[in-house]
């Protein structure tokens, strides 16, 4: 198990991820926005790549293609000096972790990489073997603010007294490599403890809590009734619940949650008074990151103007 | 194409699923005791006929029909199994070698193809987009702010202080590693595959 208080908050490359850039921009700004406000030191690199995870879990990149691409990234991580890989994607972090593990453990796999890079002309980007943990340097964001959950409330100027909000832990997170969960992988609560910081009223268990968002990868496209059946299952418990607002830590269930509630309303003859966002763009908002110039509110599809006005 | 180390050559389904490159080194597909902790939690088997404590099952009994079983398809790759299976087995990485090993002989390609622009999208920019076949659905389904905001999207990630999308690959880094670990040779025979299958139709 991983202890908060080892979490590190110096030397974090905070990792690009594909959906962050292309759906919520605004997750990314906003942990800039509050790795800024409490001190963290972190860099985001240009050279970084995507992980290759969607692909991978599409089933069309292979696990030595996605280990080969995760080398590089590791070599921009240890060029820039930034050697704590930090994600906004669980899809990224779980990745990066196992890709580290295969080139540390799997002798084939890391001759086949750096024999690779080297007849490719990059030899600058050799990994060299236990260069890199695969515990002690990957890290989700949503751990470094678990970590800061006290000042993030010292902090906050938002009261959130009376909203009930609600954690969707992604499951790339806690499920796969479930060893390395702060806290218990049965019952991951390092978002509860953030929005309880702030002041929110936490529902803490609902009766679809662990079960996944429905995006599934390749499912939310080729298999699209199973996959919103799920999301509609999810967002039916949430409901009963009384739920008012959804905190995520992985943008692919950001988008399954937030782009496809309205879509289940239309199709499954719901209606939802519900919002979503980010852990990292709950807490810009709580240290008073504006709502389009930090939070990047206006990419999503679900409207929050209504709910920011009641705040 | 080297898919081999997915998918290596064995005398039985459980010492390919115990040597591919997809699965833990302990995984414990030969620990599996039936107990169905993983079918009782799997989101697929809640909504489709997929039965992970079958799968397994048929794995470990050596029946290589269950390749061409249609329902490891349906499996989120949530991994619900993965954390709750008391012995340490991982029905959703088995999946992923049954697929792949499905994929090789020509089955499923329809539900890869669809996705093709992914990988094209990665080798060129560095970064994955949603593919094209999909997008058509989802402005339906999202509707004109979604398309807006598509549109606008370099515009906002500037207002939000963001660098553009593409990464920094002057060298042509990632198609250079993509050529030589062998995926572009695994995308173009993937390519041939769909190809094949559309004439067949």
């Amino acid at each position: 198990m991983k202890e908060l208080v080892d979490v590190p908050v110096k030397g974090l490359l905070l990792f690009k991820s594909c959906l962050v850039s292309a759906e919520y921009p605004g997750i990314e700004s906003s942990t800039k926005y509050v790795f800024d406000r409490l001190g963290v030191d972190y860099l985001v690199s240009g050279e970084q790549s995507c992980c290759t995870g969607m692909g991978h879990y599409f089933d069309l990149f292979d696990q030595m293609t996605t280990t080969a691409i995760a080398a590089r990234n590791f070599a921009v991580a240890k060029k820039e000096g930034y050697t704590n890989i930090t994600t906004m994607c669980a899809t990224c972090y779980a990745i990066n972790k196992k890709a580290c593990s295969l080139l540390n453990n799997n002798r084939q796999v890391i001759n086949l990489v750096n024999d690779n890079a080297k007849d490719s002309g990059l030899a600058n980007l050799k990994y060299e073997a236990d260069s890199f943990d695969d515990v002690e340097n990957f890290y989700h964001v949503v751990e470094v603010l678990a970590k800061m959950a006290d000042r993030i409330g010292d902090l906050s100027i938002i009261n959130f007294a009376g909203v009930k909000m609600a954690a969707h832990h992604a499951c790339h997170y806690y499920k796969i490599d479930y060893e390395d969960v702060a806290g218990n992988p049965e019952h991951p609560e390092l978002i509860d403890h953030i929005a309880k910081a702030c002041g929110g009223d936490v529902v803490e268990w609902y009766e679809d809590r662990t079960l996944t968002c429905g995006a599934g990868f390749s499912q939310r496209y080729v298999n699209r009734e199973m996959s919103l059946k799920a999301t509609h299952a999810k967002l039916e418990s949430l409901k009963r619940a009384g739920v008012q607002l959804v905190l995520h830590m992985c943008p692919n269930c950001q988008v399954q949650y937030d782009r496809y509630q309205p879509v289940i309303e239309k199709e499954f003859g719901e209606e939802y008074d519900m919002v979503h966002m980010n852990i990292a763009q709950f807490t810009a908002l709580a240290l008073g990151g504006d709502p389009l110039r930090v939070c990047g509110f206006q990419t999503h599809s679900v409207d929050l103007t209504d709910f920011l006005e009641n705040l | 194409m080297n898919e081999n180390y997915d998918t290596p050559k064995c005398e039985s389904l459980v010492e390919t699923v115990k040597k591919s490159l997809r699965t833990s080194d302990s995984i414990g597909i030969e620990r599996c005791i039936q107990c169905g902790a993983c079918t009782s939690s799997c989101p697929a088997a809640r909504y489709s006929d997929y039965n992970p404590r079958n799968v397994m099952k048929r794995v470990k009994e050596d029946d290589w029909s269950v390749i061409e079983d249609k329902t490891i398809w349906n499996c989120f790759y949530c991994y619900t199994c993965n954390l709750r299976c008391p012995r340490n087995n991982s029905p959703s990485q088995v999946a992923q070698v049954l697929r792949q090993m499905a994929i090789n002989k020509g089955i499923g390609i329809e539900r890869l193809s669809v996705l093709f622009e992914y990988p094209e999208s990665f080798a060129k920019l560095g970064i994955s987009q949603i593919p094209a076949p999909y997008i058509g659905q989802m402005e339906e389904d999202l509707g004109k702010h979604w398309q807006h905001f598509r549109d606008n999207l370099e515009d906002i990630r500037e207002e939000l202080g963001l660098d553009p999308l593409t990464i920094e690959d002057e060298r042509g880094e990632i198609k250079t590693l993509l050529k030589g670990i062998g995926f572009e040779d695994r995308f173009a025979r993937l390519k041939e595959m769909a190809t094949e299958e559309g004439e067949d139709e």
